[in-house]
């Protein structure tokens, strides 16, 4: 049987990656933001009161780290093509029996299944730390969803930044530069009260991670309203130019750098 | 599709220009026949890897007609790199361990689980591997991971392999070793489009040799064709058993401004060398002139040319 060329590029990129510097990035550091912090902070926290619902830290924390899921594997799929083009296995694959659809392909699969494989992981971890969540058909719907959405558009991003960016230097300073500015300006880690800062405010309302982020909270504890599906319908929206422009700039990349 | 009479590859009038101004590849016309190993030479930026790269169908052309196996690659791009094998001149690699290296290039390729397996067996062992097999590709030496580059690359079927400059880094007598296997799998039919700067390995395994010169083809032929055509510029150096008087060399000198084939000489105390074509007539002129004045010769020397001298005589034209 013939396993279509997207696939096998997917089982490439999977293997690539599956090294244990990229777990670490993956699944060690928001395992231990879900573990260390959110049983840290339960203590200085002990409850987020939103719309008259009391939840604890680590309830409120777990579909923050589950939605960080969706830009940590859009960084490590899309940053695909920067190390490709950087280490030569671009150019190779494309003088190989794949077209460059096939390769993007590829690299939206990787995405998706360490997106929603690592996803899996996190709500069993915070299942085992904070107890279950209120899924509904529905809102294990809008979490597949929103996951699947965000993935998308962060994956189109760094494929932006890995076109765009020619040094090694400037990509990773812009990379951990965009990490923990969408990570930690976001309602990931805390909800936006009237005490939050405007200017942190500011940051977090623009930022795509929060969007994500408040969907699956609502997908997984507050259960889902209008406001989520506004919410999934910004980040779908951003997801479709994104990926406009990622797919423009993608098809004339050069496959060096 | 392809059939037997077509050239495995064909190059018509291929333009490439980048800008719009400058042709990268300006009107380059040449063939190679399945199961020949066919050299393109020439100096950095000559229009080498240009060329490959629309072969291999990484650049469309500006004009003219390129196929490999009677299959046109503007037309038919997808279908060209199901049959061609690609070893850049840069490095390329997913970084794994070497053996997972040849798993996963062999799943990319299709190759059914067996024969990946009992291929990277033999090519691990042929290319010297068996040590590193299991080490990650960024602790090899640049050597070791040039290796892996062109075995990895036999870990697949294809009609038509392009090497660009593959024995970079490797030791001479690794690079003999991969020569010899690269030339076996030409006897058995494969087809191979071969760059280098090395001339001597173009000498040692290529049946023909183009040389391009800004994007132009400007010498083909066998390696032995070219230095008799271009190469045919020898060096003869005599050394003498006794020192000349200034009278003597002086005669000599004149003997060397009256042949119209020296194109360069110098006369010393007990040597006497030239270059030029017909290097047997200066020689039997020096020799008879010698004869001639009663000096005895102590050593004479008549240097081939090399391919290097056949290319460096092309591209200086």
């Amino acid at each position: 049987m013939r396993i279509p060329a997207f696939i096998r590029l997917t089982i490439r990129n999977v293997r690539v990656n599956t090294d244990p510097g990229t777990m670490l990035f993956m699944l060690g550091l928001p395992a231990l933001y879900l573990v260390v912090l959110g049983i840290m902070f339960q203590g200085i926290i002990p409850s987020i009161d939103i719309n008259s619902s009391s939840i604890s830290y680590t309830k409120f924390l777990a579909p923050g780290i589950v939605g960080m899921q969706a830009f940590t594997a859009g960084n490590i799929g899309g940053g695909m093509l920067w190390s490709d083009r950087r280490w030569g296995m671009f150019e190779q694959l494309l003088v190989g029996p794949f077209r460059r659809s096939e390769y993007l392909l590829g690299i939206m699969v990787v995405s998706i299944i360490f997106s929603l494989g690592g996803s899996a992981i996190m709500i069993a971890l915070a299942i085992s730390i904070s107890g279950s969540f209120a899924f509904t058909a529905v809102s294990a719907g809008y979490l597949i969803l929103i996951l699947v959405a965000g993935t998308i558009f962060f994956s189109c991003l760094f494929l932006i930044i890995s076109i765009v960016v020619r040094t090694m230097q400037a990509y990773n300073t812009i990379t951990i530069f965009l990490f923990f500015t969408l990570d930690f300006a976001s309602t990931a880690f805390y909800p936006l009260t009237s005490k939050t800062p405007l200017a942190l405010r500011a940051v977090s309302d623009i930022n795509p991670l929060s969007y994500v982020a408040n969907v699956v909270r609502d997908a997984m504890v507050y259960g889902v309203s209008a406001q989520t599906g506004y919410q999934t319908l910004i980040v779908l929206l951003l997801m479709f130019v994104f990926f406009g422009i990622s797919l423009y700039l993608y098809r004339n990349v050069q496959t060096g750098l | 599709m392809s059939s037997s009479a077509d050239p495995s590859i064909l190059v018509e009038n291929l333009v490439k220009s980048y800008d719009g101004r400058k042709n990268a590849v300006d009107g380059l016309s040449f063939s190679v026949d399945r199961g020949e190993i066919y050299g393109l030479l020439g100096k950095n930026g000559a229009g080498k890897s240009t060329t490959i790269k629309v072969l291999t169908t990484l650049v469309p052309p500006t004009s003219g007609r390129v196929s490999i196996s009677g299959i046109d690659v503007v037309k038919k791009p997808n279908l060209i790199r199901k049959i061609i094998g690609v070893v850049q001149q840069e490095e390329a690699f997913d970084f794994t361990t070497v053996e997972q290296n040849f798993k996963i290039y062999g799943m990319l390729w299709e190759v059914p689980r067996e024969t990946v397996k009992a291929r990277t067996e033999e090519l691990i062992e042929l290319f010297n591997l068996t040590e590193v097999r299991r080490k990650r590709v960024f602790e090899l030496s640049g050597g070791q991971k040039k290796r892996l580059q062109v075995a990895r690359e036999f870990i697949h079927d294809m009609e038509v392999l392009f090497l660009d400059e593959p024995t970079v880094g490797m030791d001479p007598i690794m690079r003999r070793s991969v020569l010899d296997f690269i030339s076996n799998k030409a006897k058995n039919g494969l087809t191979i489009l071969f760059t280098t700067q090395i001339l001597e390995e173009a000498d040692y395994i290529c049946r023909r040799v183009g040389i391009i010169d800004r994007g132009k083809l400007v010498a083909e032929g066998s390696s032995d064709e070219l230095k008799n055509r271009y190469g045919a510029s020898k060096k003869l150096s005599v050394r003498t058993s006794r020192d000349l008087s200034e009278s003597e060399i002086s005669e000599f000198n004149g003997l060397m401004i009256s042949i119209e084939d020296v194109d360069d000489f110098s006369v010393g105390r007990n040597e006497i060398w030239a270059m030029g074509k017909q290097m047997n007539r200066v020689m039997n002129e020096v020799m008879r002139k010698m004869a001639a004045m009663s000096i005895d010769v102590e050593q004479v020397n008549m240097d081939t040319p090399s391919l290097d001298d056949v290319f460096l005589d092309v591209v200086k034209r």
